[in-house]
Formats: structure tokens, sequence, C-alpha cells
């Protein structure tokens, strides 16, 4: 009977082609790009990462990020140093584009892994509930009771300081909160009744956990995502300020924002440019993942 | 060979305190091809006795105490998770009751027709979007909307395409959970029409759920009527509407209105269905029974063959075959 009554859609392109339909990619960018505030958050962040990737043409590590000049110190911003000269004579905009690759990526990476072991984590806790949902949420709840810079300090004393060795730390670090975060909205979903439904037509737990739960999860965690990559770039300074981090000249935006600290009364564009960088990288990742989240929610597609 | 045998199920939910006595001991048979009605009051444990055929009872707190349920000859509750899998979706399907929520909102309904087609057959995901747009159009939704997400359905619709998941698979027995109770009438006769239709041409089985005997009347070949996790009375559409045995299924008529007589009173069946977690003794339908004996509060009665078709559980036919409803206790 199927048989007599099928159409041949050989794909769902083709399919698309057929009824004249754009397909989902398609539909899906146009949403994005409809929002308005998503696209400036992505514009945003494209700028940023550009900035990254493109520093060693913007300005020389050697020869001004990492060069001091003890007759410039402390100036302030000027045609030739257009975000001022910092406390040891040297050019605040070439440390902060350098500081970029190294901020950006760390921050991004380790909440990467956080997402990664704690989104696991905290998916099979809400979903399977009972005492997996015990063990797993005690064990996080002992590494919650130490302060994420305790934590992440830990780690990476034992394991040595590099940048791979910081993402690993600063990952673990947050995999708590996150396997909190996560858990929270898979309980949430969890109970609805599609996922007894597919469940119904006999799906296994691992299809139903990605394919009905974690995809209506995404809201709550994309938001937080994108608070946290925060949080992980300043966890980078702390462990920086105790010589745990990023090394000392290497310019890293926390690391710029503790040591500026103590002349933010005398010049203030020291702690000023690496706060603003910041805030505009997570500006810019808020944006982006509110948008994403519309987009991928067709429930609000107008 | 019956679609479906349920000997002696009984179902507990338990929290810390208290346990919840949903189904009590339920035994019924739905021969191949046929079409049986669950009626009962809500809290009678019409859906719980549906869940333990798919061996879904909501774990942990929910356990299947004892009991057999025979699908086509294999004890389901038997098998192991694998076999379960296979079997759900496959040889049974269920249509749940609300078509708002049992609906994925972020995929569309083709994807999730495809679903089950590409977990019971072994066909790649093109031939599985293929036989859902098909199914798509064998409940009456153009295939081209394949591609569309449920709140672009409207509730009948949807409740279309919630069919369409179940029966993608062809089961062998299908179990309608109050498929029309969140629809409005004339949908409600829509959706009863094509259930029916599709069933008859599929050759399936089907486990009715519902509060409506209106319903029954109309989709049913056998009723069971349930009364706090026990079936109270059973037997054909004649033997249940025609000839009722039972206080409790003769007060659920007596609550329907009566069309050609307007005037007529509505005599409600008196008191509250039982606290599941405290049932009372014996029947437990006897405090609310204009019949009710002695011994009701005592033991509770054994189920009593009428006739070949029409099953009672009822004291008052512990002597006689013959319609005691005429007769008022003296109490």
């Amino acid at each position: 009977m199927i048989e007599q009554t099928a159409k041949a859609y050989a794909t769902r392109k083709e399919f698309y082609r057929q009824f004249g339909r754009k397909s989902r990619g398609a539909q899906m960018r146009r949403r994005f790009l409809k929002n308005k505030t998503a696209v400036i958050g992505m514009i945003l962040f494209l700028l940023i990462v550009i900035t990254a990737i493109c520093a060693p043409l913007i300005a020389d590590y050697k020869g001004v990020a990492i060069k001091q000049i003890r007759s410039e110190r402390l100036q302030p911003p000027s045609a030739r140093h257009w975000l001022g000269v910092d406390e040891m004579g040297r050019d605040v905009l070439a440390r902060i584009v350098h500081g970029a690759r190294i901020s950006l990526v760390v921050g991004i990476l380790a909440i990467g892994v956080s997402l990664l072991i704690g989104g696991t984590l905290g998916a099979l806790a809400g979903f399977y509930s009972g005492w997996v949902d015990n063990v797993i949420m005690r064990a996080m709840d002992v590494f919650l009771c130490l302060p994420d810079v305790l934590l992440a300090l830990a780690i990476v004393a034992s394991f040595g300081t590099s940048q791979v060795n910081l993402i690993i730390s600063i990952g673990l670090a947050f995999t708590p909160k996150m396997s909190r975060v996560v858990r929270a909205a898979v309980m949430s979903v969890r109970s609805n009744e599609y996922v007894e439904a597919a469940r119904s037509i006999g799906a296994r737990n691992g299809r139903i956990i990605l394919r009905h739960v974690l995809i209506n999860c995404i809201g709550p965690i994309i938001v937080q995502v994108t608070l946290y990559v925060a949080n992980a770039i300043l966890t980078v300074s702390a462990l920086s300020f105790i010589g745990l981090g990023i090394q000392a000249p290497t310019p890293e935006w926390g690391n710029m924002l503790a040591s500026g600290r103590d002349y933010a009364r005398d010049a203030v564009h020291i702690v000023m440019a690496p706060g603003l960088a910041i805030f505009f990288t997570i500006l810019s990742l808020n944006l982006l993942g509110d948008g994403l989240r519309d987009t991928l929610d067709p429930r609000l597609k107008q | 060979m019956d679609t479906l045998e349920i000997k002696n199920l009984v179902v507990e939910y338990t929290s810390d305190d208290e346990t919840v006595h949903a189904v009590n001991g339920v035994d019924m048979v739905i021969p191949s091809g046929k079409t049986l009605g669950l009626v009962g009051e809500t809290g009678a444990g019409k859906t719980t006795t549906a869940l333990s055929i798919l061996n879904l009872v909501p774990e942990p707190q929910g356990r299947i105490v004892s009991g057999e349920v025979f699908l086509e000859g294999g004890n389901i509750l038997a098998m192991g998770e694998k076999q379960l899998q296979a079997m759900r979706g496959d040889r049974v399907a269920m249509i749940f009751q609300d078509p708002m929520t049992s609906l994925n909102p972020i995929q569309t309904v083709g994807e999730q027709i495809a679903e089950g087609i590409q977990l019971h057959r072994k066909v790649d995901a093109k031939e599985a979007l293929r036989q859902a747009i098909a199914m798509l159009e064998m409940v009456g939704i153009p295939g081209d909307r394949a591609m569309e997400y449920p709140h672009q359905f409207s509730g009948g619709m949807k409740q279309r395409v919630v069919i369409a998941i179940a029966l993608a698979c062809r089961p062998s027995l299908l179990i309608a959970d109050e498929p029309t109770t969140a629809l409005d009438v004339t949908i409600q006769a829509q959706v009863l029409k094509l259930i029916n239709e599709l069933r008859e041409k599929e050759k399936m089985s089907m486990l009715m759920i519902t509060h409506d005997l209106g319903i029954v009347a109309e989709v049913c070949d056998e009723v069971a009527i349930m009364y706090a996790g026990r079936v109270v009375e059973q037997g054909t559409l004649e033997d249940i509407f025609d000839n009722v045995r039972h206080p409790y299924t003769r007060g659920l008529f007596d609550s329907l209105p009566d069309i050609e007589n307007r005037r007529t009173e509505l005599k409600p069946i008196k008191g509250m269905m039982p606290d599941p977690t405290q049932l009372p003794p014996g029947c437990p339908f006897h405090p609310r029974c204009d019949y009710a004996r002695p011994e009701c509060g005592q033991s509770m009665p054994n189920a009593r063959r009428l006739s070949n078709t029409h099953l009672v559980r009822c004291h008052l036919y512990n002597h006689t075959t013959e319609d005691m409803l005429g007769v008022k206790a003296d109490a």
C-alpha cells in the first residue's frame, strides 16, 4: 500500500525542489539573518576572531606587544598609541590584539571541554534520575564546594602550566556548574509526553536523549555557556595572577586587567581596554547565542 | 490466535509513605481484528493498563507486581529491553491523549513519522521519509506538509500526525488512549472515523480507552468497564448496552443525558471514586452502590460468567444470571 501512495522523493533536497520550498538549512539561515541582534552579535564576534587571527598584521609581537619603552609609560591614548601605553611602557592596542588569541581560544575551548564532560554527565543524571543522578550529582556537589579558581589551580598545578593544560583544567573546573545547568534543563524536558511517545515507538535511550531531550534543552544551555565563557576568561587571569596561567610578558586580557588594576586611578585606559575587550566578546557571544536559540526553535518563526 | 491476552495484572505506584493500587487484577482478551473499549472514570487504571502492555509503566515509582501480558502468544513482561524496543512501535503502537504535547516541537512531522519506520524497518533515511509522506497522505494531510513543524498544524491535524506515527509500522495492536479527549466534537468524529477506517483496512486489533460511551458504541466490538483497578463488567456491545448487569455500569448510563427526553434529570452516581491508596474492603464500589448487601463490604466478588461473552463482578449475581438491577436493596 505504501508503494501505491508513496511518491519517490529521493532526498530531502529533492523533496523541497518538488514543492518549491527552501531546504531546512536555507530556512534556518534566512531566519537567523532576519534576527537583527543576532546578526550584530555574529558580526562583532567575527570581527574579534578576525582581529585575533590577523594580530601579527596589525602589530608586531616582539617589536610592539612585549617591547617595553620606559619613557612612554602610562601615556594616555594618542595618535601613536590608539589605546595608550601600559605601566611597563607597552602599547595597549598591540597587547589587546595579541591577547585576543589566547583569551578567546582558552575561554571558548575550556567551556567546550566543560560542556562535553559536564553536559554528558548532567544529561545522564537528569535523564536517568534515581541512583545514576545521585552518584553523578553528589560527586559534582563535592567539586562544587571548591571555588572554580581553586579547583583549576589544583589541576593546573599537578599537570604543569601550558595552554592545553590550562584549557583542560579550567574546563574541568567549570564541569560541575555545567552539569547542573544541563541536568536541570533535561529534567524539565524529560517528563514531556513526546519523550514517552518516542519510547512507545521503540526508540533507545541514547536516541531519545539526543534527538528528543537535549535538542529541546538548547535554549537555557546556550545562554549559560556564553556567560561561562566570560567567567573562564577571568579565571585564566586569576591563574595568571598567581603565576600558573599565561606567563608574564605574553599578553592576555585577564592578565592585563589584573596588572593594570594598581594604576586604574591615574591611567584608566589600561584597565578599560581589556575590560571592554572582554565585555564585547561576551556581548557578541550572548547575542549570537540568543539568535542561535531562536533560529533552532521553529516555534518562534514569524 | 488472540492478539492480546492479559492475565491477572497488578500494578502499583509506590511513594515514600503510600502505595497507589492502580491496577488490581485485570484480565482481558482482544481477539485478532477486534476492538475492545476500556471504559472507566479518571483514575480507574485504564492508562496504567495500557502502559503495561508496552511495559512502559513509569519506573521507579510504578511497578508491575504480578500478572502476564501475552502479545500474539509471547509474554511481554518476560522480554528483555532489546526485545521490548523491537516490539514497541512495530507490533504495538499507542496513540496518546493530547496531540499538543505528544509531538516533539522542534522536529518536522515527517521526521517524526520516519523515526519509527527507520527504527523497525531496515530502510535508509530517504526511504523512511518517503514512507512517512505516504503515511501522512493516508491520514489525509497533503504530503508537501511533511517538512512543517507541529505548531503549524491545528489540533485535529496534529492528532492525525500522531495516528500516522502510530500506524507507520502496521502494528497488530493499536492502543488509543482517549484519542479524542483533547479535540472538539466535530474533529472528534473525523478522527474516530479515520481510526476506524485505517484499523479495518490494516486488520488491526485495537484497545480503545475512553470515558465516552458514545465512542464505544460507535467503534468497539466489546467493552470492559473498569472501576478502581478492576474490570467490573465485560461483554459485547449488546451485553453492555442492552443487558446491563453491574450497578456501576448502570450508573454510568444513568449519568448520560437523554436526548429524546430532555426533562429527565441526570442521575449521577453518588459519592466519589475511592482513594486508590486506601481502597475500601470488599467490593470497592459498595460504598456508592444502591444495591449493596452485607457481603459486599466483606469480600471481593469473583468474576462470574453470565453468558459466553458476558462477565460481571458483583455479589448480586452469586446465585443467578437474571437481571438484579430492578430489585432494590432493603437497607
